[in-house]
């Protein structure tokens, strides 16, 4: 059975495959990147590794300074870098049934990939590929 | 020559013997006829004695009636004239008798002037004499009017003295009722003095209790500082759990993910992952709950500091009212002692003016008595002018009768002629 985690960008519910994550680390305190554009917060040592943590309510335009010093860092094997949320709500069993489609053309630049309806509460599943890609092209 | 009437007729004995005689003895001679020379001589004897008979007497009678018209004159009152008689070559006893009558004329004369003269003059005096009584009398009579109204003048200042006297024995008692009250008011002021010293010192064991609760107050106050900083210290460790328990959290998080990673061999652990998140969860909402609490507590907390700080203030207000409060007894003591030295000084005084007035009132007493003896004075003063008066009358009515009796005297006096020496007035 799939678990998706549940997190919060700014005011909004996002949801991530738990296969698509690393690990999620709490790190108050950001190492200052030079030259970084500016929704690159900083970076953290995850592990003897340098991980740049994106502001991703920021970059998703959905919020400046929605930072909550919990980070989820993406898989090692792809490239390194950790998405930084304002809150983690907890880990929750995913049933595809559940899934929903949503308006792609609506959703540009907003990475959303279908709506999950956990519980009543409409969570964007994230899609990371198109958040990589786009992050890959700036 | 004097010759005493004895002799006189002696002589004219012998003159009408000898004339006899010789006729005897001269008719025989004559040739007369013897039968009529004793007839001659005879008829020439009894002429002879006829002739010196009738000059006898006559001269005699004639001075005997001489002497007793004026002896009639003079009982008749009429004394102007002398007694003089007929030139006589031999005067005799009743020249004697004319001079002794003529001395009895004179001194009658000078006694019935001078009588006269005497009840004139008394006669003046006694008008004199009435006029004078009369005017003493009225004298008398003004005096009498005088002193009655000095006798009135002493009534009323007996009763002057009275009323003086009965004003100043109320203004003893009013005195002494000043130096009563004055007395009760040191009395008075002395409960007061001591009630406000009594308050004084309770104001200063309330000073101090106060001092006291402010003393506890603070230290409350310390004590909900030191409370709350407690609190804030269990919040710290509330927070340092809530932290772990994030941190519980994550990791849980983290191992559900490394379960789900696993596989089938993790689903055990992914169990108690969850199970650990639970309890994180739970100590979470727990700290959530703790936390909460102790800013509930932080917050009556606050508002006890506030309130305690009120309380001090107040406190602060009510030391400065128990300070003024002590202050206003301490004036109240010194006003009161003050208040009580005058009230002595008063009490004294008005002694001292009690024993003034008494003594007033022994001089008063004095005063009426001697007003009394002056109105009993005056009174006999009345009473002997009075007599006075009435004896002035008398004397006065003695004095008219004087005169009364001095003009009967010279209207008794008047029939008496005295002359033009002795002029009638």
């Amino acid at each position: 059975m799939e678990l998706l985690l549940v997190f919060r960008l700014s005011d909004e519910w996002f949801g991530l495959e738990v296969d698509d994550l690393q690990e999620i680390v709490e790190s108050p305190e950001l190492n200052f990147v030079p030259r970084a554009p500016d929704w690159i917060l900083g970076a953290i040592n995850f592990h003897g590794n340098i991980v740049p943590v994106l502001d991703l309510s920021s970059f998703m335009e959905l919020g400046d300074n929605a930072y909550g010093e919990r980070a989820v860092v993406l898989p090692v094997g792809q490239k390194a870098l950790a998405l930084g949320v304002t809150a983690i709500h907890r880990i929750v069993p995913l049933d595809p049934d559940l899934m929903l489609p949503c308006q792609r053309e609506e959703q540009k630049g907003l990475h959303i990939r279908m709506l999950y309806n956990y519980d009543g509460k409409m969570i964007n599943m994230l899609d990371l590929p198109s958040l990589l890609s786009s992050l890959e092209t700036l | 020559m004097r010759v005493e009437i004895t002799y006189k007729f002696i002589m004219g004995f012998i003159f009408v013997v000898a004339s006899i005689v010789i006729l005897n003895l001269v008719v025989p001679m004559l040739g007369i006829a013897e039968v009529w020379q004793q007839l001659v001589s005879t008829g020439g004897a009894i002429l002879v004695g006829l002739v010196l008979g009738s000059l006898f007497s006559k001269a005699f009678t004639g001075n005997i009636k001489i002497l007793n018209a004026a002896a009639e004159r003079i009982s008749q009152g009429d004394l102007s004239q002398t007694i003089e008689l007929k030139e006589s070559t031999f005067p005799d006893e009743t020249a004697d008798l004319a001079d002794s009558l003529n001395l009895v004329n004179e001194n009658l004369k000078e006694l019935v002037g001078r009588v006269r003269d005497a009840s004139v003059k008394v006669s003046d005096s006694a008008q004199g004499l009435s006029a004078t009584s009369q005017e003493m009398t009225a004298s008398s009579h003004e005096l009498s009017n005088t002193v009655e109204q000095i006798s009135r003048g002493a009534e009323v200042q007996a009763e002057t003295v009275e009323k003086s006297s009965r004003l100043i024995k109320e203004m003893a008692i009013n005195t002494e009722l000043v130096a009563s009250s004055s007395k009760k008011v040191a009395d008075a002021v002395d409960i007061t003095a001591q009630t406000a010293q009594g308050g004084g010192e309770k104001s200063q064991q309330t000073m101090q209790r106060m001092m006291q609760i402010l003393q506890d107050v603070e230290r409350s106050g310390e004590q909900v500082v030191n409370f709350g900083s407690q609190l804030g210290k269990i919040g710290k460790i509330v927070e340092v759990i809530n932290g772990i328990a994030q941190k519980t959290n994550l990791l849980a998080l983290n191992a559900t993910i490394e379960a789900a990673r696993a596989g089938e061999y993790g689903r055990g652990f992914a169990v108690v992952a969850e199970e650990i998140r639970k309890l994180a969860d739970s100590t979470t909402d727990s700290a959530e709950e703790i936390t909460g609490l102790i800013s509930q507590v932080q917050d009556e907390g606050q508002n006890v500091e506030v309130s305690l700080r009120n309380n001090i203030q107040e406190m602060d207000e009510g030391r400065k009212a128990i300070n003024e409060t002590n202050k206003a007894f301490e004036e109240i003591i010194e006003t009161a002692v003050n208040t009580q030295t005058k009230a002595k000084s008063i009490a004294e005084l008005s002694q001292k003016q009690i024993e003034g007035a008494n003594k007033m009132v022994d001089a008063i007493e004095e005063i009426s008595q001697v007003v009394s003896d002056n109105a009993a004075a005056t009174e006999e003063g009345s009473a002997a002018t009075e007599e006075q008066s009435a004896a002035m009358s008398e004397m006065a009515q003695s004095a008219q009768e004087l005169a009364t009796y001095a003009e009967t005297l010279a209207e008794n006096v008047k029939r008496f002629h005295l002359g033009n020496d002795f002029p009638v007035v």
